[in-house]
């Protein structure tokens, strides 16, 4: 074994032994998307739409009927009890149906609705999709009250409408399915979007935090006895990256595969994946580097790992998902490697995406990592010095 | 099949002439020269401060003199000479083993830097365990050791890829004396296996017990270099003789003045005879003979010696130890 994989190899077991790892690096991160999947995954894969009054009436039922169709999950519910759900987040979109309005809609005039939605982003999106249904069947009816009154009874109008949807193939509905977020989200399991932040997330806190074995090595005096061994300083400084390297890509494909059995997580083509990974753990590995270099104590170390490791990865939409960012933020966002690694997975898990479509983010991870890792192997090195 | 060539039974293991190392204005290390043959221990007996760890450093190729130069056997040391690192085993100072691993870890990993493979590896690791008495405790993470056992292992971390020179930089400090006496031990054992040692210390009694020839350091410059005796007769010191017993001593005081290297002779009371002599072990003897045949029946003797403790005194005009 060279010596560099010797190093490399003895980084990445000594952060396995650390028993302060155990908790933080296996165990938080499967809770976290396990909560987060529960909580919100469930809103952000389908729409929740709740129906209150108007129990059994047309308009009811064509609404629910449509609303299902259109891959929404639709319950009924007492209005205040819908009123509670919408303001715990837990429920997108309400529907009030009163009497006149299902009268109003059996007679073929036009109905009134109130419609309650939650205010954050996700309602609005929720909102845009329950319109979409809406209109469909409100088009619906007015299509079979106007045939009725060309001379045909329900039934007949009913039927002819049935075909002309046959023939026609709902057209309607992709048409009216335009909100970018909500198309964006299509398809995507329960834990799949938080598995993908939590992933990007936790690899680059355990790298950073992890950048403390730097702090510690040099503390510890090993640094001189290992510059005394035959091997080049460049070979040592090769050698840490290398385990810091190790450490990130352990942290992730744990996370990839404990996600993948525990949740079903769908992470799409694993080739691109694994490129990804690679190429943002070059990246975490050198920020780690960067850290463990220029600080000398390891409290520091560790509150900056944390702190940074959070606030990119928030920025990088890691917490709140890239595609709800208002525009000033969207661009700081793209400052970030977190950003440029969630394009790049939302593109493999949710459009299928190839080599092509990813190698710009995936060039823009790989250029950032170069860079980092020229400048962290360079202090390193002396920060290596310093510990003589 | 033999992995390391043979070490040179001639020649010098050491050659470092003429170090000078600065850190800003200040001159750590003054214009050190010194050698070091197979099978010596040499010693650098220095204060707090004195550079003995940043001629260590040199040494050991960590980082460059400013000028002057280091050879081991006849290869040029420096940061990226790994052929002459390659034969050199430091232990450091400062504790240099990892806590959270055990002492084979830590044996282990240092092993496979030094370039040691499998087989190899696997018996110099099990062998410098035993020598050291860390066998029982080989598996147990090394921040659960007491302070010798770490320093016992950081010894044999340096050691165990049989290096031609060793270099321990004040291995003994904080050491129990039980512990202190094995690592003696076991370094004066490398060295009558050939090993060349470098063997830095403030206590002058390890330089005198295991130096063949000793360096005195003070504020970066040698100021004096020899075996003990050597360093001695600098002072101009003279031994002293303590002779007690009964009998005729005026007699025996008149007869030992005449014996040739004995300077003074003073006493003759309860206290006995106190002789004051150029060097006391070899006329120990006829001392004795002398005292017995004038009519002294001697009871005890006791001999002191000037030690290296004088010699710093005498060359620096300050104790070794603050
Ligand atoms: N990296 C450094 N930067 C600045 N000054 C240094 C550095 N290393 C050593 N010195 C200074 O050089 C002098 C010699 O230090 P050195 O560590 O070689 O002494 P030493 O003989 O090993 O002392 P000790 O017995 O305390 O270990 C001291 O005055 C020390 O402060
Ligand atoms: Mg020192």
């Amino acid at each position: 074994m060279s010596p560099v994989a010797a190093i490399a190899g003895l980084e990445v077991r000594r952060f396995l032994r650390d028993r302060s790892n155990i908790f933080f690096v296996f165990i938080f991160p499967l809770l976290l998307i396990l909560l987060l999947g529960s909580q919100f995954g469930s809103s952000a894969a389908s729409t929740r739409v709740a129906i209150a009054g108007g129990a059994g009436t047309t308009l009811e039922k064509a609404l629910a009927e449509q609303l299902t169709s259109d891959r929404l999950q639709v319950y009924s519910g007492s209005p205040q009890a819908i009123r509670e759900e919408i303001s715990r987040g837990r429920t997108d979109v309400g529907l009030f149906i009163s009497e006149q309005a299902a009268q109003a809609f059996d007679d073929g005039v036009q109905a009134h609705m109130e419609v309650l939605t939650a205010s954050q982003a996700s309602g609005q999106a929720a909102l845009q999709k329950v319109r979409a249904s809406v209109q469909i069947v409100s088009s619906r009816q007015s299509q079979l009250s106007a045939l009725m009154k060309a001379g045909l009874t329900g039934d007949a109008a009913r039927a002819a409408l049935e075909r002309s949807k046959e023939q026609v193939h709902a057209p309607t509905i992709d048409l009216v399915d335009t909100g970018d977020v909500s198309q964006e989200f299509r398809g995507l399991g329960q834990f799949d979007l938080g598995a993908t932040q939590q992933l990007l997330l936790f690899i680059f806190l355990s790298s950073l935090t992890g950048a403390v074995a730097l702090i510690q090595a040099r503390r510890l005096g090993v640094v001189s006895r290992t510059l005394a061994a035959p091997l080049s300083a460049r070979q040592a400084v090769s050698g840490l990256a290398l385990g810091r390297f190790g450490i990130a890509v352990v942290q992730g494909i744990y996370i990839l595969i404990g996600t993948a059995l525990l949740f079903g997580v769908d992470w799409g083509n694993l080739w691109l994946t694994a490129l990804v990974l690679a190429a943002f753990s070059a990246v975490a590995a050198a920020a780690a580097m960067v850290i463990g270099s220029l600080l000398d104590h390891d409290g520091a170390a560790t509150g900056l790992g944390i702190g940074a490791g959070l606030v990119l990865a928030g920025l990088g939409g890691c917490m709140v998902p890239p595609e709800f960012f208002p525009e000033p933020l969207n661009t700081i966002s793209s400052l970030t490697p977190h950003r440029w690694a969630y394009e790049a997975l939302a593109d493999i898990q949710r459009h299928d995406g190839t080599l092509a479509d990813i190698m710009p983010s995936v060039g823009v991870l790989v250029a950032l990592a170069v860079v980092l890792l020229a400048v962290g192997a360079r202090i390193l090195l002396r920060s290596l010095g310093r510990a003589l | 099949m033999e992995r390391e060539p043979a070490p040179p039974l001639t020649g010098t293991a050491l050659t470092a002439r003429n170090l000078v190392k600065r850190f800003g204005d200040l001159t750590a290390v003054d214009d050190v020269s010194f050698q070091i043959r197979p099978g010596e221990t040499y010693g650098l007996l220095g204060p707090n401060g004195a550079g003995k760890t940043t001629i260590i450093s040199m040494v050991a190729g960590l980082f460059p003199p400013d000028s002057g130069s280091v050879d081991v056997t006849d290869i040029r040391m420096g940061p990226s000479s790994l052929g002459a690192k390659r034969h050199i085993g430091l232990v450091p100072q400062e504790l240099a083993i990892y806590p959270d691993l055990t002492a084979e870890e830590n044996l282990n990993f240092f092993g496979r830097l030094q370039g040691l493979r499998r087989k190899d590896l696997k018996s110099r690791v099990a062998l410098v365990l035993d020598l050291l008495g860390l066998g029982e405790r080989a598996r147990e993470q090394t921040k659960k050791y007491s302070g010798g056992m770490k320093r016992r292992l950081n010894i044999g971390v340096g050691l165990l890829h049989r290096p031609l020179l060793l270099i321990l930089d004040e291995p003994t400090v904080g050491v129990d004396p039980q512990s202190r006496n094995s690592i003696l031990e076991a370094v004066a054992q490398l060295s009558t296996e050939g090993t060349a040692v470098l063997y830095t210390t403030h206590y002058m009694e390890e330089a005198e017990r295991l130096c063949d020839r000793i360096a005195i350091l003070d504020q970066g410059k040698v100021q004096a270099e020899g075996t003990r005796d050597e360093l001695i007769t600098l002072t101009g010191g003279v031994d002293r003789i303590n002779l007690i017993g009964t009998g005729r001593m005026v007699a025996a005081a008149e007869s030992l003045r005449t014996v040739p290297g004995v300077q003074q002779v003073s006493g003759g009371g309860l206290s006995g005879l106190t002789l004051t002599v150029t060097d006391g072990p070899a006329l120990l003897a006829s001392i004795i003979t002398n005292a017995a045949t004038a009519g002294m029946a001697v009871t005890s003797v006791e001999l002191t010696r000037p030690d290296l403790e004088s010699v710093f005194l005498h060359l620096t005009g300050k104790a070794l130890r603050d």
